[in-house]
């Protein structure tokens, strides 16, 4: 399957894009999660933010997905940094999320990266 | 373990394969793993006449499934309506959308995939998150050997 060589998008927090952190560089595959705030009919630009910190997706390659502002979204994508460090998201897959527990949401992650370190770490040694 | 094992894709993908026997067998820790059932979003789908072929995307890895449309498991003996089954199951498996697929553990070309059983599409966004825990529960108190 030529589909294989599609990487994983590593979830992610909004406020962990930012310049210096580990999944902020270029080509990063991610998944972000966000209340829609605007959306641009004309450039297929969406920001959502989450925790008073917003993000820009490009979602020009979406179909079948209705924007609503005020409603959860997830997009699944690669990170597009600018050279004056701002970065775009560009989806390639976005679903609504309304009814996420964001919370419940944030500490399972931080719960599933834990154990992802483990899991590597137990077939390292 | 012939129940299906709830597993992220990092773990599903790094099984441990035996090729001595045929078809190849599984183990996770030393332990033998037949079925698995796994919960992500769709990233690729690829129709063909015979099967459709979906990744599975869980944020740990790609998970390649495979769901044949022309013929189902032993347990299904009327084939022309396990195949309308299938068949219904794979409309409803489309880009963007939360799935939890189950099935038969198997290998093609060396990687670790799933012949799906079932797959059903996720209404709930929680869905999601539940079957985290319930993989990181299961995996220490359940599936891990004893330390």
């Amino acid at each position: 399957m030529a589909a294989c060589s599609i990487k994983p998008a590593i979830p992610v927090i909004l406020k962990e894009l930012e310049q210096g952190s580990q999944f902020f560089h270029q080509g990063a595959s991610l998944r972000v999660t966000g209340k829609l705030q605007e959306y641009s009919v004309d450039t297929a630009i969406a920001v959502i933010t989450e925790a008073d910190v917003s993000f820009k997706i490009d979602t020009q390659h979406l179909r079948d997905l209705t924007f609503r502002i005020g409603s959860y979204y997830q997009f699944i994508g690669e990170l597009l940094v600018f050279p004056e460090d701002s970065a775009i998201l560009q989806a390639r897959v976005g679903r609504n999320v309304d009814g996420l527990d964001i919370n419940l949401y944030h500490r399972s992650l931080q719960l599933r990266r834990q154990f992802e370190v483990e899991l590597m770490n137990s077939r390292v040694t | 373990m012939a129940v299906h094992v709830k597993l992220l894709a990092a773990d599903l993908l790094s099984l441990a394969v035996h090729h001595a026997s045929c078809p190849p067998s599984f183990t996770r820790k030393g332990k033998p793993v037949s079925r698995a059932e796994a919960v992500g979003v769709v990233v690729s789908r690829e129709r063909k006449d015979k099967y459709l072929s979906f990744l599975v995307d869980d944020g740990s890895g790609c998970i390649p499934c495979i769901l044949w449309l022309n013929h189902r498991s032993d347990r299904e003996r009327d084939l022309g309506v396990a195949a309308e089954m299938a068949r219904e199951e794979a409309a409803t498996v489309q880009l963007g959308k939360l799935v939890r697929v189950r099935g038969t553990i198997t290998a093609y070309r060396g990687v670790v995939q799933i012949t799906v059983g079932d797959v059903v599409v996720e209404r709930d966004p929680n869905a999601e998150v539940l079957h985290w825990l319930d993989c990181v529960r299961l995996a220490k108190c359940c599936y891990d050997p004893p330390p």
